[in-house]
């Protein structure tokens, strides 16, 4: 009984540790964070929200890309506000963003030095407390305690797991260590307290590139954002190893090496009445770039699909594998503002590599892209190829690529057409 | 003086419209006068110039009306009993009108229309009284000459025999069936698929049978199996053509020129098979014949063109691309290699900017 009442005494004292740091931390901070609100010139109200905080003396704010994106898309369109501690509001410019690292830095008027927030010098240790401050849902300016959890596995683009409700409208919120410095910013949740924050680096690296030369043109900023993150992630595509694998014991397929690009595989071996056994592997890059609400790029899509015909005439097999093949769409979403339609071509091909081998292969291969209609130079791609040569067996290798230049694309397509063959 | 006597040589059947057969007996008068004997043939004819009976009259005085004591006996109630009549002397033959309540007037072959009382009559005239229309004709009236039969009459007999109907409509079944088998995506029941490959072709049997029928209506000779033989023989050869269209489509890179042409096959299978349609079942001049087939063809793939246009998104999101695959036993063209279909994709992003500057 004495040990139960320990217990009990422990835990409380504990929260209420916890509970009195927080109190603490969100009344030191408060007058440096902001709501961030969107206003819709046309009807006045406004048409979304976030949390930002301040960052400098002379008024720069913190949030995330896609609480504005709006306005960065149409600044014609938005008026960017914030809401401070006291209620008051006032118009905002937009100074610099990071479309990559989803973040933006604004600036408000000030009459004189205010207080801000310190960006941590060290990064966070895992299990480490932290808090995350923003405002939910427009319920009014919270803080959650949560924990450090490292860095997302597998990315490509770095993110901190932390392990806390981040809720939309925190988006773009603080998040502090125990001695009041910033380690991360709020960007995004996948339920059930685990959230994901954009490390205090990125923030660092932004502020300290618009310190040194501010941007002229954010269109243009984000357009060379997006050109140099193609070139890093397909530079890491095409320069890692392809590891060629079997799939159904059949054919042989390439698989990247690299930690961002995970695969997944599934087959109906189960369905007893299916007249065609499918197996299918698939590989994908679990991140894509926010540009707005219709607009994503960014991700990279493949996937391998055997079949093999049982008790049917290939006549039937191919009819029904026609079907198969016939609506690929694009990994991406995309508006008709955003991109233009995709135009195609077909041909068959025989790749080089395994020609006058067994292993041969012959595909009717399908190529499609699209262009950006802001971001000239970066295009949408799609392939498609599906084997035409053996009666009874087929092969089809598909990717769809988003946001990538078009010596990029090309040079990943034919790699990647050169590495499919049957085994 | 011979008495006049009526032939009616078109429609045999339907004397009972207005016809009586006038064995009238005239008095005989003056045996002995020099015989100055008119001839005229009149044709009592429908507003679109149909023709719905002829006289042939020997007699130097004709009365028309809806009286029984007349010559050519109209039933039309717009017109008089005693209407009017015509009379030859001095090699002319001239209209009296006797006073009707709606007149009678005479349209030319210039279709110049002008009062008809005390006119002489030329050969091709059109005389209009009530609602009715008769056309003279003189014995000199030069007729069109002779159609002789086309190459078309021997294949249409080969088409319209029974055992020729018959396999037509039994490939029909058998390549419908076999359609509804390769789309099946699931294990296939014969029966079913006789069954619904069977009430296809009755589905298809209702053009040749619509023709037919209007041909009926139109008083033509209805020829049922010629329609029906010709019919889906047209439409085996359609689905032939669907299928080496497919099979161009396989071998072939995109756009190329082949598959364009080949994609006019099926519009110009569709005015032959309308062409031949008209023949069989209408007699009518070979330029209206084509103008009718062809304006049949443009609203069947204009309408369904403009039907897919309509239905058309201002903005696809999907991509748009042809990936007809067949059995490698239809592979013909030899493949490219990689390389090449590079260089060819390269050509599509300059494409695609176009595209995304242009809106």
């Amino acid at each position: 009984m004495k040990a139960f009442f320990t217990l009990v005494f422990i835990l409380l004292s504990h929260t209420t540790f916890a509970s009195e740091q927080a109190e603490e931390i969100f009344a030191q901070l408060t007058p440096s964070l902001y709501q961030i609100k969107l206003i819709d010139k046309a009807s006045g109200e406004k048409s979304s929200i976030g949390s930002g905080f301040q960052i400098s003396k002379d008024g720069i704010i913190a949030t995330n890309y896609h609480v504005i994106s709006s306005y960065a898309r149409h600044p014609e369109k938005y008026r960017i506000e914030y809401l401070d501690h006291q209620g008051n509001t006032a118009e905002m410019d937009l100074v610099s963003v990071d479309v990559i690292n989803d973040l933006a830095l604004v600036k408000r008027q000030v009459d004189g030095d205010m207080p801000y927030f310190r960006l941590s010098d060290t990064k966070p240790i895992k299990g480490e407390k932290l808090f995350a401050l923003g405002n939910p849902h427009d319920l009014g300016m919270i803080v959650v305690p949560g924990t450090y959890n490292g860095l997302k596995k597998e990315s490509f683009n770095e993110r901190i797991h932390f392990t806390g409700s981040i809720n939309s409208g925190m988006s773009g919120g603080p998040v502090v260590n125990k001695s009041e410095q910033v380690v991360g910013i709020n960007v995004a949740t996948s339920g059930n307290q685990i959230g994901f924050l954009v490390p205090h680096e990125k923030l660092v690296k932004l502020f300290h590139d618009y310190n040194k030369e501010a941007p002229e043109d954010i269109k243009q900023q984000m357009a060379a954002q997006l050109f140099s993150n193609q070139n890093k992630l397909m530079k890491a595509l095409l320069n890692n190893t392809w590891q060629s694998k079997e799939l159904a014991g059949k054919a042989m397929f390439p698989v990247i090496e690299v930690p961002f690009i995970r695969c997944w595989g599934d087959s109906n071996a189960d369905k007893k009445d299916a007249l065609i056994l499918a197996a299918i592997a698939n590989c994908s890059l679990d991140e894509n770039t926010y540009i707005s609400s219709h607009f994503f790029t960014g991700s990279v899509e493949i996937e391998f699909r055997y079949m093999q015909a049982k008790n049917l005439s290939d006549n039937k097999f191919y009819h029904l594998y026609q079907k198969q093949i016939a609506r690929a769409g694009s990994g991406n979403r995309a508006s008709k503002n955003d991109v233009s339609e995709y135009q195609c071509n077909n041909d068959l091909i025989t790749p080089s590599s395994t020609a006058n081998t067994s292993k041969s292969i012959t595909n009717k291969s399908v190529f499609c892209t699209r262009a950006y209609k802001d971001f000239p130079g970066l295009f949408d791609v799609l392939y498609l190829g599906a084997s035409v040569d053996k009666n009874q067996q087929a092969l089809v290798s598909h990717f769809t690529l988003a946001g990538v230049s078009q010596e990029n694309a090309m040079e990943f397509t034919g790699k990647f057409m050169e590495a499919v063959s049957w085994k | 003086m011979e008495i006049g006597k009526e032939v009616d040589m078109d429609v045999m059947k339907d004397a009972q419209i207005g016809i009586i057969e006038t064995e009238t007996t005239m008095p005989v008068e003056n045996d002995d006068l020099p015989i100055e004997q008119g001839e005229i043939i009149i044709e009592e004819i429908t507003r679109n110039h149909k023709l719905l009976h002829r006289h042939r009259l020997n007699q130097n005085n004709i009365t028309i009306g809806r009286n029984y004591q007349n010559d050519i006996i109209l039933t039309d109630p717009h017109i008089c009993p005693q209407h009017l009549s015509l009379s030859y002397s001095q090699d002319d033959w001239r209209i009296n009108d006797n006073n009707s309540v709606n007149g009678t007037s005479l349209e030319n072959s210039e279709c110049k229309k002008q009062d008809a009382h005390q006119q002489v009559l030329n050969d091709g005239d059109v005389i209009v009284l009530g609602k009715s229309q008769l056309r003279i004709l003189f014995k000199n009236h030069r007729v069109a000459d002779t159609i002789a039969f086309s190459p078309f009459e021997s294949l249409i007999d080969l088409i319209r025999h029974p055992v020729a109907v018959f396999t037509s409509i039994a490939l029909f079944i058998l390549i419908a069936a076999n359609i509804a088998y390769l789309n099946q995506p699931t294990e296939t029941n014969i029966s079913q698929l006789f069954v619904s490959a069977f009430s296809m072709s009755l589905l298809f049997a209702v053009w040749p049978a619509g023709v037919a029928l209007v041909s009926h209506l139109t008083k033509h000779d209805p020829r049922i199996l010629a329609q029906l033989g010709i019919s889906f023989t047209f439409f085996i050869l359609m689905w032939l053509s669907d299928l080496l269209e497919e099979i161009i489509a396989f071998n072939s890179a995109s756009n190329s020129v082949l598959g364009l042409i080949i994609a006019l096959v099926p519009i110009g299978l569709a005015f032959c098979l309308f062409w031949l349609n008209s023949y069989i079942g209408f007699h009518v001049s070979a330029k209206r014949r084509i103008v009718v087939a062809l304006s049949i063809t443009t609203l069947l793939f204009g309408g369904s063109y403009l039907l897919q246009y309509s239905k058309k998104p201002e903005f696809n999101p999907h991509p748009q691309y042809n990936a007809t695959i067949m059995a490698p036993s239809y592979l013909i063209a030899p493949s490219n290699s990689v390389d090449s279909f590079i260089e060819q994709s390269n050509a599509l992003f300059e494409q695609a900017n176009k595209a995304a500057q242009q809106d």
